[in-house]
């Protein structure tokens, strides 16, 4: 990439992730207000247990977070405080947000890598055998699970996993958190998901590029067989999978929200959830905000990728 | 011709065959140093299956009998692994469309060093210095590190020769080296090919094109329906013909032609004045202006990327100007502006039989089927063919269907996109003939744009030609 086409690059990455921070953060704020309930009383709630006195304490942390001000004085406070990288403080546990995502954010990138990394094993795998014999019994087998795990919901999925692995076969844990045993079920359970899209883009890359002309003509310059798949079948077929990776994000970060819930795992879709119940708007604006950059950050480093897999981008003939 | 001249390949009695039967029989050829054979024969003729069996690349549910000797080996005793093993080393393919048989994602320099890298087992540094070489002897010094994308067809061709020289292969089959190019760009080709020849390299040319046929001289084989019909030294067949296809063959050059007589004008159709296009930096062409009437083939003649199929599309209104208008007969409905499409395979749904294609088209149109039977029989298609696939009949039959699809709509104005470049002579005379019989009748207006100034001269009423560069002049031709 040229110097001017990397630095225009980044300055409109950079001008989406400001968009997305606004928006992201407006949605929030808006949502979590016409939620119905009292958020004090949800915050007091969440902070000393439902008890006798919870009336007085929601009184008192109305006053103490400003709940009863304008809405828009409360937004443009978030947005001015956002300006200066401060996210804010948890309603519930008084830490600063930044603190608190920094945990939950590093435990959902492992998980999210681990899927991908796993969906990354299965997928291509799966998708080049279909696409070497297009129709034949791979093929069609692939595509019965493709199906099959597209259509089935993630927490549907993750149960099954749980009961299979877990109860019935007692292989791994349930649940939990710190070593690689506990991530591995709901890693597997995303990755069958992302799998099952990524083996069928591969098998039609694949397919794709086993017909075309310039791979048949390889071999009649006289290339081996290997050479002619490394040099002139890998980098083409991978260029609409790696694209389609872009398009996966979404998929990957809407699933770590509900598998992490489902598998008790401490990152950061956990989190978000359990600050929607506890209506702890800095968290969730917090959370939902990071949510929304990383999907940018994979969208730009998709874009990086395929740019450098394929000359024909941003070139003129 | 000297009879005492060496035989380096010849094929005797060579057939094709299939599950369903006999698809090329009984063909006999030989060509040696010097002495260069070129196969001319229309699409499904069997002329690329011959060149096929003596490459050792025919489908797999096809098989060869008969003999070909090449040098003193027999090809088709020889294993798949042993004929894998002669690709490239002793003989070479170029490649039809070579812009497609280039990968598309690496620069066109290593495409030609991995040949020395991988076929001859170079060191990195040597293949690549090779290559800049071999690039070189085919005048494309510079080129090594463009993408396939960023050259030009005939450019793409060169790359392929000079691939075929890295890998030292002494036999090169060209498949319809000159498909696609226009006339320009096919006679550097054609030149191209017989300096291989002159350096001693044999060749084999697949074509349909009398005029490569002619430039490379040797020996001339005629295809037609799997057997070989006349075959004979150039100069002496060209001048000559036996056979009735042959001569069809030679009389189906549009140069051939007879030029066609003048018909009046009628209202003016559609018209355009000061069109401009851009693409980029660059300006394709600007101050363009058109009109064309009610039974008037116009013709818009130049080489390939000067921008004259836009024009055609900016007249349809699928493409918008950058600057001009466009006006058209506003009594007229929009379906009655259509467009025949340069590659009849690409325009027509390829699972689909005609049947039910058109009968879509009939359905949506309210059109009756009855009118699509008179159109087949006006267009001597027989109905049987309305049951097949699109990839099932000849190019020139798709092409007399896109036709007959476009005329359903009883068109006022017809833009024809190099609407026959891709037929073999004989087929592209009859889809002419009945496109000027169709105007002469409905006074339809029809805009030709094509590179074949010879076809066009033949046919138009006037002639438009484009400059490369940008620039447009209108010419009007007297009749």
């Amino acid at each position: 990439m040229t110097g001017r086409g990397m630095k225009n690059f980044l300055v409109l990455r950079l001008l989406q992730a400001g968009i997305v921070a606004v928006v992201v953060g407006a949605l929030c704020f808006v949502l979590m207000r016409v939620l119905p309930g009292d958020a004090a009383m949800r915050i007091a709630a969440g902070r000393y247990g439902p008890d006798a006195r919870i009336t007085d304490a929601a009184a008192k942390i109305r006053i103490e977070l400003g709940l009863d001000r304008p809405l828009a004085v409360q937004f443009f406070e978030w947005l001015g405080s956002l300006a200066r990288f401060d996210l804010g403080h948890s309603l519930v546990t008084g830490s600063p947000v930044a603190h608190e995502l920094q945990v939950q954010l590093g435990a959902s990138v492992w998980l999210a890598a681990a899927a991908l990394l796993l969906s990354l094993l299965i997928g291509p795998i799966v998708g080049l055998l279909g696409g070497l014999k297009p129709g034949g019994t791979a093929d069609r087998m692939g595509l019965f699970g493709a199906v099959t795990f597209r259509a089935v919901p993630p927490f549907v999925l993750g149960l099954v996993l749980m009961l299979v692995f877990s109860r019935q076969l007692g292989w791994l844990p349930p649940a939990g958190f710190g070593s690689p045993r506990e991530i591995l079920l709901p890693a597997l359970t995303l990755a069958l998901g992302l799998a099952a899209i990524s083996s069928r883009v591969t098998r039609n890359a694949v397919a794709a590029v086993a017909r075309a002309p310039y791979f048949a003509f390889a071999r009649y310059k006289g290339l081996p067989e290997a050479v002619v798949v490394r040099r002139h079948g890998l980098r083409n077929a991978a260029i609409p999978v790696v694209s389609y990776l872009g398009l996966q994000a979404i998929y990957l970060i809407e699933g770590v929200v509900v598998v992490e819930s489902l598998f008790a795992y401490p990152g950061i879709g956990h989190a978000l959830v359990h600050a929607i119940i506890e209506r702890d708007v800095p968290m969730v604006q917090g959370t939902a905000l990071t949510m929304g950059l990383m999907f940018v950050a994979i969208a730009a480093a998709v874009d990086l990728l395929t740019y450098w897999l394929d000359p024909r981008m941003g070139k003129n003939a | 011709m000297n009879i005492q001249l060496k035989q380096d390949l010849v094929v005797r009695n060579l057939s094709v065959h299939s599950r369903e039967g006999t698809i090329v029989s009984g063909v006999s050829l030989a060509l040696g140093q010097n002495q260069p054979l070129t196969l001319l024969g229309e699409s499904g003729s069997g002329k690329s299956l011959v060149a096929q069996a003596i490459m050792g690349n025919l489908p797999q549910e096809l098989k060869a009998s008969g003999q070909i000797s090449f040098r003193d080996a027999d090809l088709l005793a020889e294993t798949a692994i042993e004929r894998r093993r002669r690709w490239g080393r002793s003989i070479g393919l170029l490649p039809q469309e070579p812009w497609l048989a280039l990968d598309p994602t690496m620069p066109v320099g290593p495409q030609v060093a991995e040949v020395h890298r991988y076929v001859r087992g170079k060191p990195v540094g040597e293949s690549a210095a090779a290559a800049r070489e071999n690039l070189a002897e085919v005048g494309l010094a510079a080129a090594g590190a463009l993408y396939p994308f960023q050259i030009s067809g005939g450019m793409g061709q060169r790359v392929a020769i000079a691939m075929a020289h890295a890998a030292g292969a002494e036999l090169l089959i060209a498949d319809e080296p000159t498909k696609g190019l226009d006339a320009t760009l096919r006679d550097s080709v054609t030149a191209r090919l017989r300096q291989e020849v002159d350096a001693g390299r044999l060749l084999l040319t697949i074509t349909h094109d009398v005029a490569v046929a002619r430039a490379l001289g040797g020996m001339i084989g005629v295809m037609l329906d799997g057997r070989l019909i006349e075959y004979g030294p150039a100069e002496v067949l060209l001048a000559a013909a036996q056979h009735d296809y042959t001569k069809a063959l030679l009389a189906a050059e549009p140069s051939q032609w007879q030029r066609q007589a003048q018909t009046l004008p009628g209202k003016c159709v559609v018209s355009a004045r000061g069109l401009e296009k851009r693409y980029g930096d660059k300006t394709l062409f600007s101050g363009f202006d058109i009109d064309i009437a009610a039974g008037e083939v116009v013709s818009i003649v130049g080489p390939s990327g000067c921008g004259k199929t836009t024009i055609g599309n900016i007249l349809l209104g699928l493409v918008k100007p950058d600057a001009g208008a466009v006006t058209r007969d506003a009594s007229l409905s929009p379906l009655r502006f259509q467009k025949l499409y340069q590659d009849p395979p690409a325009a027509f749904a390829p699972h689909q039989t005609l049947r039910k294609g058109l009968a879509d088209v009939a359905r949506l149109h309210a059109r009756d089927w009855e009118e699509i039977r008179a159109l087949c029989a006006r267009l001597k298609l027989q109905e049987a063919l309305l049951d097949r696939l699109p990839g099932q009949v000849s190019g020139g039959e798709l092409q007399r269907f896109a036709l007959l699809r476009a005329l359903l709509l009883e068109p006022a104005f017809l833009f024809a996109d190099e609407a026959t470049s891709r037929l073999d002579p004989v087929s592209q005379q009859e889809v002419v003939r009945f496109l000027l019989e169709i105007v002469a009748e409905t006074g339809l207006a029809v805009l030709m744009v094509t590179h074949d100034r010879d076809l066009a001269e033949k046919i138009s009423t006037r002639l438009i030609p484009v400059a490369g560069s940008g620039t447009l002049a209108e010419a009007g031709m007297a009749g």
